[in-house]
């Protein structure tokens, strides 16, 4: 079994008109065995900018507070939060510094640009290597399932509310196919002026 | 490969110079030689590695107790390959007669035939012998065929209840040629899981309800746990007067039939934007 | 021990608290040829003499203002070699950045980052400060800017500063000159008119050297023709 199915994880981002929307499952697990179903994949860089981590649970941790590290140090040095293209291209410039022995981790970033409020997605492999799209992003135990459901239920220029209903459908039908994700799940909306987030209940097996 | 010849269990009551037809029943019911074997030289190694396309039902929580009304037997409903989950509906207690059911854990397909096979056996021995086979028996002609197949890679992990005159029977039948009987038993991935459960709320003298309800409850909590167990609980009641099944609850709902508040559960989730 | 015990920073505190060796290193950029910049409101210009020892040095050759990164450059008062150290560290230090957030680096953070650099050479063991004092010129998300940047380390952000030979003038000329809402046209014929006024000798396209970075946010030294044609205009 491949390490990255070690924990289980499924990351849905989604891009509608001036929001973004992310979300995660909220299972934990070793192999097989379910050890919690409060666990959140997803990240707050900063209000506008949020980061979903799949793969292996130990080096997502790690992973996350090496970012959060060179995120303070930004903050510090330039007195303003960082944006999202310019946050993925940090990313992917941490994973590479591990070239030969990568930190097993799938990233997916959805932020809104400050100024124009334009939404921006990426996806990259364990070694950095970016994937920017302008519909949605996936990462997990089950992408064939979540691309498959994105594929299906995308429409452009979607309204948060809208959006919010569209990642929902498509993480918790995704994850049902999926024996390592599910058990609940949790979406943020980010738009101009807030962040909702919402926790969902699904199946529990 | 050596067999044991087991055909006389089977006594035929009509000549090998009957139908064409009739003869293929028996090939069916008795033979094992019949299966065409790979034309590979080295037959364990071929077999190890086309397994994986034939065990597509790997992940199972199965269990059956008896108690002072009879035998329950309880069982999920998911059908995995690898982490995919190929079905959520499958049935996983195959019904070999009125009096008789078995359990599928393992590869599906071999649980399917060779209980289907083991169904034709029974009722081949009542026709013989006008009076039903009894569960003793009945487990162990399938018991009989596993051993005769052992090192061949079948994959079975079965129990066979029932009811017969000597009260309610139940047996655990896998395919290493295991043949055990038992008061309670739980098979597959989950079994640990729903064991915890059974073990915990087992009394010999429950009631009816009570102990349809520590069925589904077992099956509810290995689905919880274990991945690869899921979909719906389907429970089994056996009595003298056969088998009725009972129930058959989707697990997507028996969960929040179990927790209706998110907080009574113990993996009750914090607040979404604490952590984040 | 070894040769360590010998070989202490060449800046050490005098006891009256000062580093002479910062101050000589100061000395050493006011003997230097006059550079200024100017900020506008669209835009920042750097300014700077090119006086050569002798007629006989191929004037096309010396470059005084350097183009650090896209939008941003910077010119120096003091001693050449020195300066094209700094201009060194500092585009590989935009380089850097570049690599790792695949945008430009901010001038704020070029400027601290060079700073350091100079702030290092006070303090270090075996080396000397700086002979230089720079302008730095650039234009990012946070609009127009210039910093100056001394042997010390110490840098502060300027409307319009002169460091070199003539910068107490310069400096002068300049305050009288200033408005808040000048724009970059008429900051480059500021420049050339406050250079021209310590000028010693003809002013031409070939002995000044003027550079600008507009909204454009594209640091450009200008041709000796374009300077030309700006002094005609200051005429």
């Amino acid at each position: 079994m491949s390490i990255f199915e070690y924990n289980g994880a499924a990351i849905v981002a989604m891009a509608g008109k001036e929001c973004v929307a992310i979300g995660s499952d909220l299972r934990f697990g070793v192999q097989f065995q379910t050890l919690a179903t409060d666990y959140k994949k997803v990240y707050k860089i900063h209000d506008k900018l949020f980061i979903g981590l799949a793969g292996l649970g130990t080096d997502a941790q790690t992973m996350y507070q090496k970012l959060k590290f060179r995120h303070n140090l930004y903050k510090l040095r330039e007195e303003r939060n960082i944006k999202p293209s310019t946050f993925g291209e940090l990313v992917s410039s941490v994973l590479y510094e591990k070239r030969f022995g990568p930190y097993f981790v799938s990233p997916v970033i959805a932020g809104l640009d400050d100024k124009t409020s334009a939404p921006y997605i990426c996806g990259m492999d364990t070694i950095g290597a970016i994937e920017t799209a302008d519909d949605f992003m996936v990462a997990g135990t089950a992408p064939d399932s979540l691309y498959g459901m994105c594929e299906s239920m995308f429409r452009p220029d979607m309204e948060p509310e809208e959006l919010f209903e569209t990642v929902t459908q498509c993480l918790m039908s995704g994850a049902d196919r999926d024996a390592l994700s599910g058990w609940g799940a949790i979406v943020y909306v980010i738009t101009k002026d807030k962040v909702v987030a919402r926790t969902l209940k699904g199946r529990m097996d | 490969m050596d067999k044991l010849d087991f055909s006389g269990l089977c006594s035929r009551p009509f000549s090998e110079k009957s139908s064409a037809h009739l003869e293929d029943l028996s090939a069916i019911t008795s033979s094992v030689q019949d299966f065409p074997l790979p034309q590979v030289q080295d037959v364990d190694r071929f077999e190890s590695e086309v397994m994986a396309y034939v065990k597509p039902n790997h992940g199972t929580t199965t269990l059956g107790f008896i108690f002072k009304h009879g035998v329950i037997i309880a069982v999920d409903s998911r059908a995995s390959m690898g982490s995919y989950i190929s079905s959520q509906t499958v049935k996983k207690v195959i019904e070999i007669n009125p009096y008789l059911l078995g359990t599928m854990a393992g590869g599906a397909a071999d649980c399917q035939f060779w209980q289907r096979n083991l169904g034709q056996q029974c009722r081949l021995y009542e026709l013989n012998n006008g009076k039903r086979i009894s569960v003793r028996a009945a487990s162990k002609l399938l018991a009989n065929v596993m051993f005769s197949y052992k090192g061949y890679g079948l994959s079975m992990g079965t129990m066979v209840a029932g009811y017969d005159p000597t009260g309610p029977g139940l047996y655990y039948v896998d395919s290493d040629g295991q043949r055990t009987k038992g008061q309670i038993f739980s098979v597959g991935s989950g079994s640990l899981y729903a064991y915890g459960v059974l073990d915990n709320g087992y009394k010999w003298d429950m009631e009816v309800e009570d102990a349809i309800e520590l069925g589904r409850r077992s099956i509810y909590h290995a689905t919880f746990r274990d991945a690869v167990s899921g979909g719906t609980v389907s429970v089994y009641h056996v009595t003298a007067n056969g088998w009725k099944k009972v129930r058959g609850d989707d697990v997507g709902e028996l969960h929040y039939e179990y927790y209706p508040a998110a907080e009574a559960h113990p993996c009750f989730g914090t607040d979404p934007l604490e952590a984040a | 021990m070894g040769e360590s015990q010998y070989s202490f920073s060449l800046t050490t505190f005098s006891p009256s608290g000062k580093l002479v060796q910062i101050e000589y290193a100061l000395n050493a950029v006011a003997a230097g040829a006059t550079s200024l910049g100017i900020k506008a409101t669209n835009g920042v210009v750097l300014a700077t003499e090119k006086k050569l020892r002798s007629t006989l040095i191929d004037e096309s050759t010396v470059k005084r203002i350097s183009v650090v990164s896209p939008n941003i450059g910077l010119a120096y008062s003091g001693m050449g070699p020195d300066s094209r150290l700094l201009v060194r560290r500092a585009r590989k230090q935009a380089q850097a950045y570049y690599r790792v957030y695949k945008e430009h680096i901010p001038v704020a953070q070029l400027c601290r980052e060079t700073a350091a650099v100079m702030q290092e050479f006070t303090q270090s063991g075996g080396v000397r400060p700086f002979g230089v004092s720079l302008l730095m010129a650039g234009y990012d998300d946070n609009g127009p800017q210039l910093y100056q940047i001394d042997p010390s380390g110490s840098y502060f952000a300027w409307k319009a500063s002169a460091i070199g030979k003539n910068m107490t003038n310069a400096k002068t000329f300049l305050e009288k000159r200033y408005s808040e809402d000048m724009e970059l046209e008429d900051a480059v014929h500021t420049a050339l008119l406050t250079l021209k006024e310590g000028f010693e000798g003809q002013i031409s396209g070939h002995n000044i050297e003027v550079a600008i970075v507009g909204e454009d946010q594209k640091f450009r030294v200008l041709t000796p023709a374009e300077v030309s044609d700006y002094l005609e205009e200051v005429e």
